[in-house]
């Protein structure tokens, strides 16, 4: 690994807490942690070193940020206060930025229906169970598109507003 | 009291009894439920949370000021809407520019944020407000002889500064102590406080592995607990925990995992005399076993 290729600046950019040079290592953030025992496994301490070293390059194909189950174990036991699941999302907040390719798909269910399941379909069974209509955010036309417009205004979405129009 | 119903997406949608049975009960143990008109995606932290700040604490608010226009707080059994719900929540009220930033965004809605309104998981508002003494009054049916395992979920516990409701996440006791309440006995076991795995993408990433890493938890409740069932009180470890053990199954070739999985306010809202083809109607695993006591 040539050395002069890193990054050096690269914790600023993903993520601007000086918490994070405190990490040295000690791989609390690994046991307990579902996704360390996945294939390729989430090692949330390589993460912090690449971050740190400014491996920008092995980060950007880094895949193993996705795996995380969100549980954030490894938030409560740091004991250096990393918050490594913050850290975790951050990796992948960089990636979207840098590789539209790394952007969920769920982002456009969620702009065009509220939600990423189907919400508001099961009328039926619902009505089987003695439930009430449900509240959803396609029964009111107005608030859908004044979310719509919310979500628009945001750097991502509108740089990448063609993901979001509707077939 | 009144709290906002933040339903989520996979209660209503995939398992609407559960839905059911929170409405069944809470209102009859004092908390009146209230409607979040036009509520969205808590956001999943697969979303918004994972491209951006400015949209994910965007779709925060719009939630938060959904409530803090009815002057109420949130009601959450999802627990990764709970925590998603509490992280945006935190972001927004530890960072005045950021706060200003989404206010601005939501101001054609006429709603903003302020703090005013807290997220509550219905654990700790069945444990901590409505309290189990109440519960036990509002009993028809006893569990007792029933011996149960708890699946708490993580999102309820970690990170504890944010979510926590509990005198120490390492710890955990409102759970156990709310299903003893109903008459029957919580079985210890050294995995107790292992993940279910089910959320995130390590399922659909790495499906092989994260089923060898609930297997273990299974293997350790049929080992050294005589679990009839196991309660939790979040939709996607009810759903993992229910599902998976058919997969377990067709890998194995026998039928050695069949534990019924309950939401606790399934057990309460039968416990309580509700309609068990109401309530618990919908699981992959059979739960005869348990539902024919009522």
């Amino acid at each position: 690994m040539d050395m002069n290729q890193t990054n050096p600046n690269l914790w600023k950019e993903i993520y601007d807490n000086k918490d994070l040079l405190f990490c040295y290592n000690c791989s609390t953030c690994i046991s307990g942690c579902p996704a360390s025992q996945a294939d390729p496994p989430l090692l949330i301490r390589n993460l912090a070193r690449k971050v740190i070293l400014g491996l920008e390059d092995e980060l950007f194909d880094d895949d193993t940020p996705w795996t995380c189950v969100s549980c954030s174990l490894c938030e409560e036991m740091c004991p250096m206060d990393v918050k490594p699941f913050e850290l975790c999302l951050a990796v992948r907040k960089w990636q979207s930025k840098n590789d539209e390719t790394r952007i969920p798909s769920s982002i456009v269910d969620i702009f065009r229906r509220g939600y990423t399941q189907a919400v508001g379909t099961n009328t039926e069974l619902r009505k089987k169970l003695g439930l009430p209509e449900l509240h959803v955010l396609t029964k009111f036309p107005e608030k859908r598109k004044q979310f719509q417009d919310m979500l628009m205004k945001t750097e991502l979405i509108n740089e990448n507003a063609y993901m979001f129009s509707e077939e | 009291m009144e709290m906002g119903f933040f339903l989520g997406c996979n209660m209503p949608a995939i398992r609407p009894d559960l839905e059911r049975a929170i409405r069944a009960t809470m209102p009859d143990l004092g908390v009146d439920l209230v409607e979040m008109e036009g509520y969205v995606c808590c956001p999943a932290f697969g979303s918004f949370p994972s491209t951006d700040d400015e949209s994910h604490l965007a779709a925060s608010g719009w939630n938060l000021s959904i409530a803090e226009e009815k002057e109420i707080d949130i009601l959450v059994e999802c627990g990764s809407c709970y925590s998603s719900l509490s992280m945006g929540r935190h972001l927004l009220m530890e960072d005045a520019k950021k706060r200003a930033h989404v206010n601005t965004l939501l101001e054609p809605t006429g709603r903003s944020v302020t703090g005013k309104s807290k997220v509550r998981h219905i654990t700790d508002v069945l444990y901590n407000e409505v309290g189990t003494e109440k519960i036990k009054q509002a009993l028809k049916h006893s569990l007792q002889g029933l011996h149960c395992v708890v699946q708490y979920p993580c999102h309820t516990l970690y990170p504890s500064n944010i979510v926590g409701f509990e005198k120490s996440a390492r710890k955990p006791v409102a759970m156990e102590n709310l299903v003893r309440a109903l008459g029957a006995e919580v079985d210890p076991f050294s995995r107790e406080h292992q993940c279910c795995g089910g959320a995130g993408g390590f399922t659909n990433n790495s499906p092989k592995e994260a089923t060898a890493f609930i297997k273990e938890k299974f293997d350790a409740i049929l080992e050294e607990t005589q679990a009839d069932c196991i309660v939790t009180s979040c939709i996607t470890c009810l759903m993992h925990l229910d599902n998976i053990q058919k997969t377990l199954n067709e890998q194995l070739g026998e039928e050695k995992y069949t534990l019924p999985v309950f939401d606790y306010s399934q057990l309460l809202a039968l416990c309580m005399g509700c309609d068990p083809a109401q309530v618990a109607c919908i699981s992959t695993m059979p739960r005869d076993a348990i539902l024919n006591r009522f």
